[in-house]
């Protein structure tokens, strides 16, 4: 077909203002579209595929290496959380919350326990509440520590994945003799926690907040200050705030876009409103512009220095006194509802729970994944995108697929 | 929403949802909204036909600009102490425009300030307007709802399920669901207490 070509002068790229090295490349672009036929051609990406961090499957468009449109296929690791959350008693659902969001259990419990708590009027002991917001830092610390070392592998930078296990592991060592578990704690419990610590664990947890501060900048260097990760990941992806806020994205990526908001100190829950601490919010002084994947690492990284701020506030706060309230035996909270957030490494989780009354089991226990909501987004972000730069936004999401599938 | 301990809201409990009930009340004098709370979840109890006029006011309204839809959930009901069977579907909203820092600290225990919306339907034909157009994240909730609770959601282009396979048997948080036998030749035996 002689006339094919002419047919088909190749897309139209150029809308979108982009940088002249870009604008270069698309003029070459159309030169080839006017010898080659090009056709847009659908394919998967996932469910098992190292960038997207779990089994997501995403049915992407393409249009040569653009991508025109996407949707992203969730429900792989479905396990009906929300039937379980009704069919068992409160406290058994607990290790059920940690398996949600695997990377932050400790986070997932303390507020899923805040939810029946308050359904049953349940006094937790002000030690108790220190402990809880000491182990759920630690949590964001190494859920963030991960974060920011698989964005570097997204991006072909091997390196740092390699160095934050480093501190990722002595962290969750440090779990693990505190609750018996690596991943999965079980360690909140309704009405306080499991135990206390030890003098031990104490000198332990100063050596890893220690080596944490010590080794940032290093992590720094490899990636938030280098001119390369820098080029690849300004102005891509870029997730504004009328557009976060209609998808309901939050946490850092809400962050990122410029909003100046934290539920941990805008809707203290717990005891968060005795410490002082930052919230990092995006604007363009830092390079880039606000809500680029740049800007998401950002924050991450900022929240790091943070959470080790809370935690040696907690630490010289502390009372001493009981880690366990006064739990009814066979607890059967009375009729009535909760909504109830809290800041996680990946954004707000939100549990809404109504007790039926004269029960020891929830009538309906609906969670609220952060990564739900982050994850969809990406049908309008992503449109227009490189192949290459929906790696790039999907890995700065931080998404774990227990929490999207529940 | 349980009936038998839903009582009327007021004012000094929480500003936030008095607030949007009177805005609500001077824009649109047609519509009939409750105000009630059940225990500390206070909610605005809104007619499903009203349900997207309700929603286009409290998200454009300079004074409550709600720009994010957080979430929808679904309450099954079969058989309450008063009334028809029924389905409450409800709506968790937030501004991250507007700052409700003064509410915040006048809401009682230490609740924080979003604005719940409970829109009830009859169980067996639950059918609610979508606010997808108002809040494009309310897209995959929507589809979450219907997924799982079978709440059809009105006026949308399609309403694919979400987390289970299309050809999965029924709605498993309706509370009359039961285990199929088998699925595709492979045979279900439900863990105990389930």
């Amino acid at each position: 077909m002689s006339d094919g070509a002419s047919q088909n002068p190749g897309p139209d790229l150029r809308s979108g203002g982009e940088p002249a090295g870009v604008v270069e490349f698309h003029e070459r672009q159309e030169a080839v579209g006017r010898d080659v036929r090009t056709e847009e051609m659908v394919f998967n990406m996932g469910p098992q595929h190292p960038a997207t961090h779990g089994v997501l499957r995403v049915a992407v468009k393409t249009d040569g290496e653009y991508v025109r449109a996407l949707q992203p296929h969730v429900g792989n690791i479905h396990r009906c959380a929300e039937k379980i959350g009704e069919s068992v008693a409160f406290y058994q659902w607990i290790p059920y919350l940690d398996r949600m969001d695997y990377l932050s259990a400790m986070c997932n419990e303390h507020i899923g326990c805040m939810a029946i708590e308050r359904l049953g009027g349940i006094e937790v002991p002000e030690r108790a509440e220190y402990i809880r917001v000491i182990v759920a830092e630690i949590q964001r610390v190494l859920s963030h520590l991960m974060a920011i070392g698989v964005y570097g592998l997204d991006l072909g930078a091997f390196t740092p994945f390699l160095h934050q296990f480093r501190e990722r592991e002595r962290g969750m060592d440090l779990l693990d003799h505190l609750a018996g578990g690596r991943l999965l704690y079980h360690y909140v419990r309704i009405g306080g926690v499991k135990r206390d610590f030890s003098q031990d664990w104490l000198d332990e947890l100063e050596a890893f907040l220690a080596a944490v501060e010590r080794r940032l900048p290093e992590y720094n260097t490899l990636l938030l200050n280098n001119r390369i990760f820098q080029e690849r990941t300004f102005h891509v992806g870029v997730i504004d705030h009328p557009t976060a806020a209609a998808w309901g994205v939050t946490g850092p990526a809400l962050r990122a876009a410029g909003v100046d908001w934290d539920l941990r100190r805008d809707v203290p829950y717990s005891i968060y409103d005795r410490f002082e601490f930052e919230v990092p919010h995006g604007y363009s002084g830092i390079g880039g512009e606000a809500g680029d994947c740049f800007h998401r690492h950002w924050v991450r990284v900022r929240e790091v220095e943070a959470s080790i701020k809370i935690i040696r506030q907690a630490l010289a706060q502390m009372p001493e006194g009981p880690v366990m309230g006064r739990v009814p035996k066979g607890f059967k909270p009375p009729e009535g509802q909760v909504f109830v957030r809290g800041e996680n490494p990946r954004g707000e989780l939100a549990v809404y729970m109504v007790s039926a009354g004269k029960q020891d089991k929830a009538w309906r226990a609906r969670c609220r994944g952060p990564s739900f909501s982050n994850i969809a987004c990406i049908t309008e972000v992503a449109e227009g995108m490189l192949i290459a730069d929906l790696v790039a936004l999907i890995g700065s999401l931080d998404i774990v697929l227990g929490e999207v599938d529940r | 929403m349980a009936e038998r301990s839903d009582t009327p809201l007021d004012a000094a409990d929480d500003p936030v949802t008095v607030q949007a009930l009177e805005r609500i009340r001077a824009e649109l004098p047609d519509v009939e909204v409750l105000a009630r709370t059940t225990g500390a979840h206070p909610f605005l109890g809104v007619p499903a036909g009203d349900l997207r006029a309700v929603c286009r006011l409290l998200r454009d309204d300079p004074a409550l600009r709600y720009d994010c839809c957080h979430l929808i959930s679904a309450v099954d009901w079969p058989e309450p102490a008063e009334g028809e069977p029924h389905i409450d579907v409800i709506y968790h909203l937030v501004s991250y425009v507007v700052r409700q820092d003064a509410a915040y600290a006048a809401r009682a225990e230490k609740n924080d300030p979003f604005l719940a919306l409970a829109v009830r339907v009859p169980r067996d034909a639950p059918e609610v307007p979508t606010v997808m157009d108002i809040w494009i994240g309310a897209d995959w909730h929507e589809r979450e709802t219907w997924d799982l609770m079978g709440v059809r959601f009105t006026g949308r282009a399609e309403l694919p399920r979400i987390l289970l396979p299309e050809d999965w048997p029924g709605h498993p948080l309706r509370k009359d669901w039961e285990f199929p036998a088998s699925y595709h030749g492979v045979p279900i035996i439900p863990p105990d207490g389930l």
